[in-house]
């Protein structure tokens, strides 16, 4: 995406080559790629206790409407980014509990285990309910409230905590909704995603929906109708999240081809050569530094 | 889910403001079946939690208590659910192709919040088939049950009707009248085993 200067170069070379077919093929690349949207240049510069870069076009506490189909274009495109990578970076030698917290792998282990710990459960649930008990309604009843839970926290809070992504729907005065995504741009002074979290995060997210979908299928074709009802509900609500999240994402590229073809080749790239990589990466950084 | 207004850096907002700001949502529009009132901030910050509880609520008291597979008497769990949701898809999207000012999820709220009086008759169904079983029980009943149907028609009318062209109402109302109908229907004629 727009995240850095190195990023969008590479990008803009492979973009023929990758089409619409490919957004299943989107989800796969965030869930094996590691850090998601941003390039990995800045990642691997961590490492010296520079900050990372900021991921997502939206600036601080801006967020672009976008109702689908039709979107507006972002407030805060490329232009932006590129200001963002001259600016001087700050090198942050604060107090010790920061650096400490910013160096941890985990920076919120309640959110992270609440996001995965209401999904699980729930397939667990609905798995090995008749090993519980035999009623139909105690089961679909637990099922349903964990669902719901999760999809409460993971909308509400694990979203904004582990990713820096919200979503929302807004209605304005003339009673017309909108629907509002937003991506945290890292600063200094805020603590970013680290890359455990984010890895977790779009797993758990990605791959719940996909095992509700096995059920559907699976409870279509023995025929257990009465849980079809259940099956759907949870695949709505995770799908609903998992949708929301991806817009957020994508920020204001709107052409899943584009996003794609930048995806897959920061991942030809890295697989490739990653030293060749970053190379490039801190050069690039060490120009702007001057 | 209307509105998720916290904002992304701060450490402080983890779950319980969030929770807390939901819940009174939920709750001040509860309220706002009971005693209704003209009030355009309620309609705009929608929800779907509280059409998730009553539903849920309502299923389960139209559930027959047997454990036998037996057909007769109330219906099944699962099919309450479908057709509570379902029904209310459906007339939704019905006002909507008529062009309705309302999105679509300020419309499914407004009519899943209305079941609320229709939850209400259920649990007076429950209270007075405890009670004997008489003539003047059921005439008590019916009487409820008969009242809160016009309160939820009411309610969701007053709102639904708003938004749609004069010569439209009817047409939007309609289905609503059937939905709640159906519902009621199967509040009617519950009986447990």
């Amino acid at each position: 995406m727009t995240g850095g200067a190195c990023g969008s170069a590479g990008g803009s070379e492979e973009e023929g080559y990758a089409g619409r077919g490919l957004g299943l093929g989107l989800v796969l690349v965030l869930v094996l790629g590691g850090t998601p949207g941003g390039p990995p240049g800045p990642r691997r510069v961590e490492g010296l206790g520079l900050q990372p870069r900021g991921r997502g076009p939206a600036s601080e506490g801006v967020g672009w409407g976008c109702a689908p189909p039709a979107c507006l274009p972002p407030l805060f495109g490329v232009p932006q980014a590129l200001v963002d990578d001259t600016e001087d970076v700050s090198l942050d030698f604060g107090n010790e509990e920061e650096l400490a917290f910013r160096k941890a792998k985990i920076r919120h282990p309640l959110a992270t285990f609440f996001h995965l710990f209401f999904r699980v459960s729930a397939i667990v649930t609905y798995v090995c309910c008749d090993w519980f008990s035999r009623s139909f309604v105690g089961c679909f009843v637990t099922v349903l409230l964990l669902l719901s839970f999760d999809f409460w926290s993971v909308k509400n809070v694990t979203g904004r905590l582990l990713v820096g992504l919200r979503w929302w729907n807004h209605i304005d005065e003339d009673g017309k909704g909108r629907w509002i995504f937003e991506a945290r741009k890292a600063s200094p002074q805020r603590s970013a995603a680290t890359e455990a979290e984010a890895r977790i995060f779009w797993l758990g997210l990605v791959i719940c929906p996909l095992i509700w979908t096995m059920f559907f299928f699976s409870t279509l074709f023995s025929l257990k109708l009465e849980w079809l009802a259940l099956v759907i509900a949870g695949i709505s609500l995770q799908a609903a999240n998992l949708y929301g999240y991806i817009l957020c994402k994508m920020g204001g590229e709107r052409d899943i081809g584009k996003i794609t073809a930048s995806f897959l080749s920061q991942m030809v790239f890295q697989t490739a050569s990653p030293r060749d990589f970053q190379k490039p990466g801190l050069k690039g950084l060490e120009i702007h530094k001057h | 889910m209307a509105k998720a207004a916290e904002s992304l850096g701060e450490p402080g907002t983890t779950w319980p403001r969030p929770l807390m700001r939901d819940l009174k949502a939920v709750g001040k529009k509860f309220m706002h079946v009971l005693y209704p009132r003209k009030s355009n901030s309620l309609l705009r910050d929608w929800d779907l939690w509280g059409p998730l509880i009553l539903c849920v609520t309502l299923a389960l008291m139209l559930q027959r208590s047997s454990v036998d597979s037996e057909k007769d008497g109330g219906p099944q769990f699962a099919e309450v659910f479908v057709i509570v949701w379902f029904g209310a898809v459906t007339t939704t999207l019905n006002s909507k192709l008529l062009e309705g000012n309302l999105s679509f999820f300020q419309s499914l709220c407004v009519l899943g919040y209305r079941i609320l009086p229709l939850t209400v008759s259920m649990l007076v169904c429950q209270l007075v088939l405890l009670a004997e079983q008489g003539p003047i029980n059921f005439m008590v009943w019916l009487f409820v049950v008969i009242v809160m149907f016009a309160w939820s028609i009411a309610a969701s009318t007053a709102f639904l009707a708003d938004s749609q062209p004069p010569n439209r109402k009817a047409l939007t109302i309609y289905p609503v009248f059937l939905f709640y109908f159906v519902i009621n229907w199967m509040i009617l004629t519950f009986t447990p085993k």
